[in-house]
């Protein structure tokens, strides 16, 4: 990517986000890769764009997904569909894997990193190649960590305790969704820029599943709150 | 006597729509010593004659490594096969280094045949004078593929090429309907096999001359050493084709 600023001399470095998606969650189960997001993108503390597909679809078998700067993301994705299109080109019928995929990002967020000019993400790069299954993490920073499960945000200081309890990688579809969902329940009640619309997406042997957007259950008629809500103060 | 008022330059055609210079080129290709290459359905194997330019030399080396899943053998100019084997690894190695995996064979094959044809299309560039066969695994399977100084590349499931290599292809014609399932070890004899039939009556094969390579699906690219060689050639007394046909 070759910004205008760059061939002209003059360098605007990203320094903060503007407008920013939330947490991401990616668990392994047995069988392929699920990944879950909120579906907000928050301009600073507003919650500004409630309704947003944040899980990219990269090629037949190959999920994105980041948070930090919503731009830098819908930039990345169209890169990252530059690569599959220069196939054709060669006619040879070879499809990027997952994991080629996951390392070009890597080099890409790298080379920017070094320049000062950072992609402002946290990206995760779910996929399912050669009957394996592939998750990975790529950071601010360039730095590629393949894992079995990756939290990003907030979800990296709430939800590793649930996971770590109610997950393995071997669980089911279903096992590893209960988990997403329960952390997103978390999420939702204590990180201020987080949503309870989530959205799950799974990839496997017969391809990409991206789910429709689903409110997570959270209670708020606690009788605490009614009675607080309702009590005199001291004064009165 | 007409040629030589259409073969100056690239940048001519003559009157039956042929470029001379192109095809001097490849007559460039003909005088090297003869390289073949044949495909089962897990192993490729490259087998050359190595040229001593004179008793006192050393045997000019004619296959080269890539990268781990891809190895050439070249025909003519050795100095333009450097470039070429040169451009080659670069290429592995910059697509390695962004995605951490091999570079697709007939990707590269293109890219080389890209650079060649943009030699026949100028006035002050003269193509390379040597043909490559270039053998390689990927996730498409094993392949092997030829390259001319046209431009051209084709994919093969055996090829020779070179000075004399019409008599290991005409050996080629009646045996390549066994390489798809036969053993390495029968692979390098049917290569050892063809090359006997391409070399001089007062020449014989021996470890030194002959170089083979092989590459497999879990097998990285190898050149058999001395010993290794001494032995196949060994073999090559007893070896028979059609004992493989009682076997099928």
């Amino acid at each position: 990517m070759i910004f205008n600023s760059e061939i002209s001399g003059q360098y605007e470095h990203t320094t903060s986000p503007v407008v920013t998606g939330g947490s991401v969650i990616a668990l392994v189960y047995n069988g392929g890769v699920l990944v879950g997001t909120d579906t907000l993108c928050s301009y600073g503390s507003m919650a500004a764009f409630k309704n947003v597909q944040k899980i990219a679809q990269i090629s037949q078998n190959t999920i994105y997904v980041s948070s930090g700067e919503f731009s830098d993301f819908q930039q990345v994705v169209k890169e990252l569909a530059k690569i599959d299109r220069s196939a054709l080109q060669y006619d040879d019928g070879v499809h990027p894997s997952p994991k080629d995929y996951g390392n070009y990002l890597a080099r890409l967020s790298y080379k920017k990193r070094c320049k000062i000019n950072p992609l402002y993400l946290q990206n995760v790069i779910a996929g399912f190649h050669n009957n394996d299954r592939y998750l990975a993490l790529v950071d601010i920073y360039g730095t590629y960590l393949e894992s079995k499960f990756i939290t990003t945000g907030f979800a990296s200081y709430f939800c590793k305790a649930i996971i770590s309890n109610y997950w393995n990688e071997n669980c089911s579809l279903d096992q590893a969704k209960q988990v997403i969902r329960e952390c997103f329940k978390v999420l939702f009640c204590r990180d201020c820029r987080a949503h309870d619309v989530i959205q799950l997406a799974y990839v496997d042997a017969q391809g990409t599943h991206i789910e429709e957007p689903e409110r997570v259950e959270t209670k708020w008629d606690f009788n605490g709150f009614k009675q607080r809500a309702n009590e005199k103060l001291h004064t009165q | 006597m007409l040629k030589h008022l259409y073969d100056t330059d690239c940048v001519t055609w003559s009157p039956q729509g042929k470029l001379f210079q192109v095809e001097y080129a490849m007559e460039a290709v003909k005088q090297g010593s003869i390289c073949l290459g044949l495909k089962s359905s897990d192993y490729v194997v490259l087998c050359s004659l190595k040229r001593q330019p004179s008793e006192l030399a050393g045997y000019q080396e004619k296959q080269f490594k890539i990268d781990d899943h891809m190895a050439i053998a070249i025909a003519g100019l050795t100095a333009d096969a450097r470039v070429l084997c040169k451009y080659m690894r670069t290429e592995c190695l910059e697509y390695k280094y962004t995605y951490e995996s091999h570079h697709p064979v007939g990707r590269l094959v293109f890219k080389v045949a890209e650079k060649s044809q943009h030699k026949t299309q100028s006035g002050a560039k003269r193509p390379y004078g040597v043909g490559l066969l270039v053998a390689g695994i990927d996730p498409n399977g094993v392949h092997l593929f030829e390259t001319c100084p046209s431009g051209n590349y084709y994919e093969y499931k055996c090829q020779a090429i070179g000075s004399r290599s019409q008599a290991a292809r005409t050996y080629f014609e009646s045996w390549f309907h066994l390489f798809e399932k036969s053993t390495l070890e029968q692979l390098v004899l049917h290569g050892l096999s063809a090359i006997k039939k391409a070399i001089m009556e007062d020449e014989e094969l021996n470890e030194k001359n002959v170089e083979v390579g092989i590459l497999g699906k879990n097998q990285k690219f190898l050149h058999l050493n001395a010993q290794e060689l001494k032995d196949y050639i060994t073999k090559l007394e007893a070896f028979n084709p059609n004992s493989q046909i009682q076997q099928e």
